[in-house]
């Protein structure tokens, strides 16, 4: 059984656009200028109980529209989603019971009252016992190292303390998956090592699965081997992070610091690959395929003395960016 | 049984933070009195040369606006969600809010209730009480049953006139600047509707049926019996008038659009 599934899924929101000057505004006034934009165009995917996925994309690319439909905050236009067997906006209140949901930007605690004193509410919201609520959380709040802030106000946390509440607070019903919006945004490294570190626990443990949106690749990297790439609404790659790298990452950048200047035609002529100069012309960085790389070392040791090399994997940011900008049909 | 337990549970929360701003709590209480002092004085000042309004009393008109106290110290505790636009449209709370497992419209009631407001209603009480005893009214046992049925109507009246105009955020991304008009018209129907023209009578008692908030249930504990049958009207349109708001309440829940991150 699929824990989400989502076919041709659409999302089309009204806005419109506003005419110039006043005049303009008046016309407005009777008339409007309505424009469609499709936020969602008609994405299909599945996703099984326990799988991590990132779901990515650039800003605008549909990443929240797509979420708040699946955790039943939006209607869709039109297409079919059935998460946890049921659907999201049609069950609200039952559905919602099934899920935990983490807004990085937006606080799920109330902001004047201590950290335990939301816990509570929530426990009594999600008709948690006390059986269940203290067997899970304490393992929880122990993991999540929150045990001292309880009795503080929210208000008075720093965001990594917060957002680490916050992520007890969406466990509190021990839901079978998680939402997560950019959970781990302006937190600082050891935050973040802390947090991923509890994902994978709680994967592990109770076999959840995570749907998880960030702009932050090592997030992705750490956590998910499955990836969904949205651009404009629509899905442009869906796969491993393994096999997306194979194909996009598969090249080395190899930087040589030479004792004498050369120049490009010299290298060039030596080892025909992109050769591209750093900080001056004793700087020369060349892109190479991963199986070349022992070739090209070994040609430039033998023909320049130099002073330093050393060699970089692109990163999945790089890549990432590289799709945007290029395209994923070359992959 | 598990909406009243989370209203209790969110009503102590609410007391105790409450009690955590002791200062905050004094002034608070205080400004309340003074701002429902000046309000009776007001009522006094612009009654005490008129002993007549179009055949009632001063006292008959004070009563009714301490009447009208009480049904509107309910709404204004649980049912004030005038910036719900600003508050969870805007800056969209909404999304929050639709992720538990609880009606959206019952969680912004616990989230925005000011109990305080309920001092509004006690004022209301002491104010029904001066007039009554100046008018020697009697009352009856089951006036005390009447009495809560016509407060609840009048409450669910005023409920569900601003539920439904908070519905309408869902529609419309303006900031609905009718909120401030509302309560100056939901202020009409605490003065005897016959001193208004025709029309406007008739506005208040079935478009926006603010008289069923003041003068028509207060009417029967006045004993004037050519009113009775809109007195008892009272609760059945309160339970009209929230049906209709709740059902646009969830019409509009199903466009909601969500706010940008």
């Amino acid at each position: 059984m699929y824990a989400i599934e989502v076919e041709k899924l659409r999302k089309e929101f009204k806005s419109y656009s506003s005419r110039s000057g006043l005049a303009g505004a008046f016309r407005d006034l009777f008339t409007r200028n309505y424009k469609i934009v499709r936020a969602v165009d008609d994405i299909s995917f599945t996703v099984k109980q326990g799988e991590m996925v990132g779901y990515i994309g650039e800003n605008g690319a549909g990443k929240s529209t797509t979420i708040k439909m699946l955790t039943g905050i939006l209607t869709p236009t039109s297409g079919r989603v059935v998460v946890n067997g049921m659907n999201p906006h049609k069950e609200r209140e039952r559905f919602v019971q099934t899920i935990g949901v983490v807004f990085g930007q937006r606080s799920q605690l109330w902001w004047d009252i201590a950290v335990q004193e939301s816990f509570r509410l929530l426990k009594k919201v999600y008709r948690v016992s006390d059986q269940a609520y203290n067997e899970h959380m304490d393992h929880v709040i122990e993991t999540l190292d929150i045990g001292p802030l309880l009795d503080k106000p929210v208000r008075k946390l720093s965001l990594g303390q917060r957002m680490r509440c916050e992520l007890a607070a969406a466990l509190i019903h021990n839901p079978p998956l998680l939402f997560l919006d950019e959970p781990t945004i302006g937190l600082d490294v050891l935050v973040k090592l802390k947090i991923r570190q509890f994902l994978k626990e709680i994967n592990e443990k109770y076999n959840t699965t995570i749907l998880l949106t960030t702009h932050d690749m090592t997030d992705i990297e750490a956590l998910c081997e499955r990836v969904i790439m949205l651009d404009e609404g629509k899905i442009i790659y869906d796969g491993s992070l393994q096999h997306l790298k194979q194909n996009w990452g598969e090249g080395r950048q190899i930087h040589f610091q030479f004792r004498d200047m050369v120049s490009k035609e010299e290298l060039t002529s030596l080892v025909p690959v992109t050769w591209e100069q750093g900080e001056d012309r004793y700087n020369w960085i060349a892109h190479v395929l991963t199986h070349d790389m022992a070739h090209v070392i070994g040609k430039i040791v033998s023909s320049y003395e130099l002073k330093d090399i050393h060699i970089r994997e692109v990163s999945t940011e790089e890549i990432i960016s590289n799709i945007y900008e290029e395209g994923i049909h070359h992959g | 049984m598990f909406y009243i337990s989370i209203f209790l549970q969110y009503m102590s929360q609410y007391i105790k933070t409450k009690l955590q701003y002791r200062t905050d709590l004094f002034v608070e209480f205080l400004s309340d009195l003074m701002f429902q002092g000046v309000n009776l004085i007001f009522i006094l000042v612009v009654f005490g040369h008129t002993q007549f309004l179009n055949g009632w009393t001063r006292d008959e008109i004070i009563f009714i606006y301490g009447f009208f106290l009480v049904p509107f110290a309910l709404f204004a505790s649980f049912f004030n969600i005038w910036d719900f636009n600003e508050r969870y449209i805007v800056r969209g709370e909404m999304d929050r809010v639709l992720t538990r497992p609880v009606h959206s419209l019952f969680q912004i009631v616990l989230e925005r209730m000011e109990l305080e407001s309920l001092l509004g209603g006690i004022t209301g009480l002491i104010v029904m009480g001066y007039a009554a005893s100046r008018l020697h009214l009697t009352f009856h046992w089951y006036d005390v049953i009447l009495f809560v049925l016509f407060v609840l109507g009048g409450t669910f009246v005023y409920a569900g006139i601003f539920i439904s105009l908070a519905s309408i955020s869902f529609w419309s991304d303006a900031r609905s600047s009718i909120m401030p008009m509302m309560y100056n018209i939901g202020n009409y129907g605490r003065y005897p509707v016959d001193i208004y023209n025709r029309v406007i009578r008739y506005i208040l008692t079935w478009i926006l049926p603010f008289a069923f908030v003041g003068v028509y249930p207060a009417a029967y504990f006045l004993r004037k019996t050519e009113w009775y049958t809109y007195s008892f009207l009272t609760p059945v349109m309160g339970v009209i008038c929230f049906t209709l708001s709740l059902l646009l309440w969830n019409a509009g829940v199903k466009r909601y659009r969500g706010a940008g991150n």
